[in-house]
């Protein structure tokens, strides 16, 4: 499909019935919206129509009376005032910035006319602006404005875009990093204020955002579900009801976009899953499965939060739970299910603390308010190897944690942090695993968008074991630091890696051959391989004897000066040549006729 | 009745027929055409366009379209006047007066559309 128009012509009439009539239905939906916002346009015009009206009827009479008034000239003779002149008077008078008596001064009868006219004119305006104005502060218009200015700027969005329902402190995250991979995103959110934070963001590329209800497909249409650069819908409200509508639009409209939806509790996730095939993330039985392998292998769930946390993440520091024992667990909420049936499954013996009425499926359960003297202390907590602080209060869990840490300070301490504000709090009380419900869900959901590659990675790397996850850990420190670098996907196919071509068919590609500085091949790239998938197999961290096959695709973590490098070596044969043999190979044509090499 | 059906029907029906007291006549002829005339052609044009601000049918944009070629035109053949009396030392020649006049033909015929639309308009509600 080399013919661009050719591929113009597929794309538009290749496309199948069914999809034809869906991209028809979310067209509709956002045209409806759009009529919304002309409708409110419409209103103020006609708001107008008076205020106009009255401002044109003054300036006529007062006009036509000045023409009709016969003046004189300084000579005494008769002189009838034209059109021009009245007009020119009266447009200086009305807009009180006074010019004086033209072309010659007045006589009595002009100067009683254009007194009276003076009022009239000067209410006009006064009347006209006042109601312009007031109409330019209405907030209905205001907002019809901002939902055509938002309308426009998605439909001219070229590149692939993401459409973020509910920027909270998830979706703030979530841009953050989508911003910093060059990836281009729209917000919609229920809260204006949320919408004008978007402009105070550094984001470096222009972020569409509009205020308005995200369970209206409407506003969703307007956003870009029916543009056919959108490649994915994220919802990330704090509303599941709202997520689920966002996921019922996103299934019915655009069923061909993958959907990745944040749920709190597993009905409303069974819910969403009715539609389509809808990623869905609940922070809680995610935090669970986080917990799990950090019991099994610390060095794992090290290597997946640094990787989730995105370019720039600082390496977080390896924990080391304890792996037997008897652990207590406050609050038997969403988070104290989801933990004590994780935490029971990897065979640990768990004590619940939950101030309602026990709960069926539980057992070991101490009922009482855990702040209260003497829960804590008979949920015997000397005997405990760890403690969660896991209720929906930020200051019930702060004391929890302080209490239970006076009665056994060995404890390893796990917590929740439920708002932004608290978390300088939690940062001082040192918490062994904190929970934040938001940047669980930001991560994961980064970790599925980034590149599908990341996503395979992080989810076959925890069965390699804990030992081969600290050596990945401790060679991607010593390639980037304490900070991670980018991360970024290459394909080795002719139209992406020109140069490998003839060198991949060869059979004897060693990936170790191809991570050498292009300027001097003795020092090795600032990169690390974390991935090759090949088809549909994926071999992970390979190392550098791994023999490379065109149509690989790779996964690199590393500095962006090797990324730069690597794309030189891809590209330019020379650079190659170079890295690959040792060999200086000419570049230009001249050259290299005139020393006799031949192009590999 | 509908005060503001009468209203608007005026205003579209007096912005045709002033602007057709002010075109008839010799057109080359400055003494057959009042300029007195010619201002309230514009002024009760000007009202007209504003009583078809925000109309959302279709006839009702189509009624703003040629609301705004009439004022077009007319602002035009009222600059034209003060340019030729104010600025212009040979006054109001006949070829001046014919250029005033021509423009003043040419909002006229957007201004009998006007009216055909308000006639469309109210038979088909009588049918409807």
């Amino acid at each position: 499909m080399g013919n661009p128009l050719l591929a113009f012509w597929t794309r538009i009439f290749d496309t199948d019935d069914d999809e034809r009539r869906l991209r028809r239905a979310s067209v509709r939906v956002a045209a409806a919206s759009a009529a919304k916002a002309s409708a409110t346009v419409f209103l103020i015009l006609r708001r107008m129509r008076a205020p106009l009206i009255v401002l044109i009827a003054i300036f006529a009479v007062s006009v036509l009376g000045l023409t009709l008034i016969p003046g004189e000239d300084p000579e005494g003779r008769p002189h009838e005032m034209g059109f021009f002149d009245a007009f020119y008077i009266m447009s200086y008078t009305a807009t009180t910035i006074g010019f004086g008596e033209l072309p010659y001064p007045f006589t009595y009868n002009q100067r009683m006319w254009v007194t009276i006219s003076i009022y009239l004119t000067v209410v006009g305006w006064a009347y006209a602006i006042g109601s312009l104005l007031a109409l330019l502060q209405d907030r209905s218009f205001r907002s019809a404005l901002a939902l055509q200015r938002f309308t426009r700027k998605v439909a001219r969005l070229g590149e692939p875009f993401v459409l973020v329902a509910g920027y909270g402190r998830a979706g703030e995250l979530l841009g953050h990093s989508m911003d910093a991979l060059g990836r281009r995103f729209v917000v919609l959110d229920n809260a204006a204020e949320r919408i004008d934070g978007l402009e105070l963001e550094s984001y470096h590329a222009d972020v569409p955002g509009l205020a308005a209800d995200v369970r209206d497909p409407g506003h969703l249409g307007v956003a870009g579900l029916g543009h056919a650069s959108c490649e994915a819908v994220v919802a990330l409200t704090d509303d599941d009801e709202a997520n689920l509508a966002v996921v019922m639009s996103a299934a019915l409209l655009r069923p061909d976009v993958p959907v990745i939806a944040r749920a709190t509790s597993r009905a409303m996730a069974d819910r969403m899953r009715a539609f389509g095939r809808p990623s869905v993330v609940n922070p809680f039985d995610v935090f669970g499965d986080h917990l799990r392998l950090a019991l099994r292998t610390p060095a794992a769930y090290q290597l997946l939060t640094w990787l989730e946390s995105g370019p720039g993440a600082a390496l977080p520091s390896r924990g080391s739970p304890p792996r037997s024992g008897r652990w207590v667990v406050c609050g038997y909420g969403r988070l104290g299910r989801e933990l004590t049936a994780d935490l029971r499954r990897e065979g640990l013996a768990v004590t619940v603390i939950e101030s309602r009425p026990v709960v069926a499926d539980a057992e070991d359960v101490v009922v009482g308010d855990p702040s209260q003297p003497g829960v804590l202390e008979r949920a015997d907590l000397e005997g405990a190897v760890g403690f969660v602080a896991g209720t929906d209060n930020d200051t019930t869990n702060l004391s929890l944690v302080a209490a239970a840490r006076r009665i056994n300070p060995s404890l390893f301490v796990a917590a929740r942090q439920n708002r932004p504000a608290s978390g300088p709090l939690f940062g001082a009380m040192e918490i062994d695993a904190l929970l934040v419900p938001t940047e669980v869900v930001a991560h994961e959901i980064y970790a599925q968008l980034s590149t599908p590659l990341l996503w395979r990675f992080l989810r076959e790397m925890p069965a390699k074991g804990d030992d081969w996850a600290a050596e990945l850990v401790a060679r991607l420190s010593d390639v980037c630091g304490s900070h991670l670098q980018a991360l970024w996907k290459e394909r080795l196919t002719p139209q992406e890696a020109p140069a490998l071509s003839a060198w991949l068919d060869s059979g004897t590609a060693r990936l170790g051959d191809l991570l050498r500085n292009p300027e001097n091949r003795d020092e090795s790239l600032h990169a690390v391989p974390l991935l090759v998938l090949r088809g549909d197999e994926a071999t992970l961290a390979p190392g550098s004897d791994f023999v490379l096959a065109p149509g690989d695709e790779l996964l690199f973590a590393g500095w962006p000066a090797a990324r730069r490098a690597l794309g030189t070596i891809l590209q330019i044969d020379a650079a190659r040549e170079y890295v690959v043999t040792g060999r200086r190979v000419p570049t230009s044509w001249i050259w290299r006729r005139l020393t006799g090499t031949r192009a590999a | 009745m509908n005060l503001e059906k009468v209203v608007f029907g005026f205003f579209v029906v007096l912005a045709a027929t002033l602007n057709f007291g002010f075109f008839i006549g010799d057109i080359s002829d400055p003494t057959l055409h009042n300029p007195y005339e010619l201002f309230a052609a514009v002024v009760v044009n000007l009202i007209a366009t504003v009583l078809k601000f925000g109309d959302r049918t279709q006839i009702g944009a189509v009624h703003l379209a040629t609301s705004l070629v009439a004022d077009l035109q007319l602002i035009g053949a009222a600059l034209m006047f003060g340019y030729a009396t104010y600025v212009s030392t040979a006054g109001m020649t006949a070829a001046w007066t014919a250029s005033v006049v021509s423009l003043s033909g040419g909002a006229l015929l957007a201004n009998i559309v006007s009216v055909v639309l308000l006639v469309i308009e109210t038979v088909s509600f009588h049918r409807g």
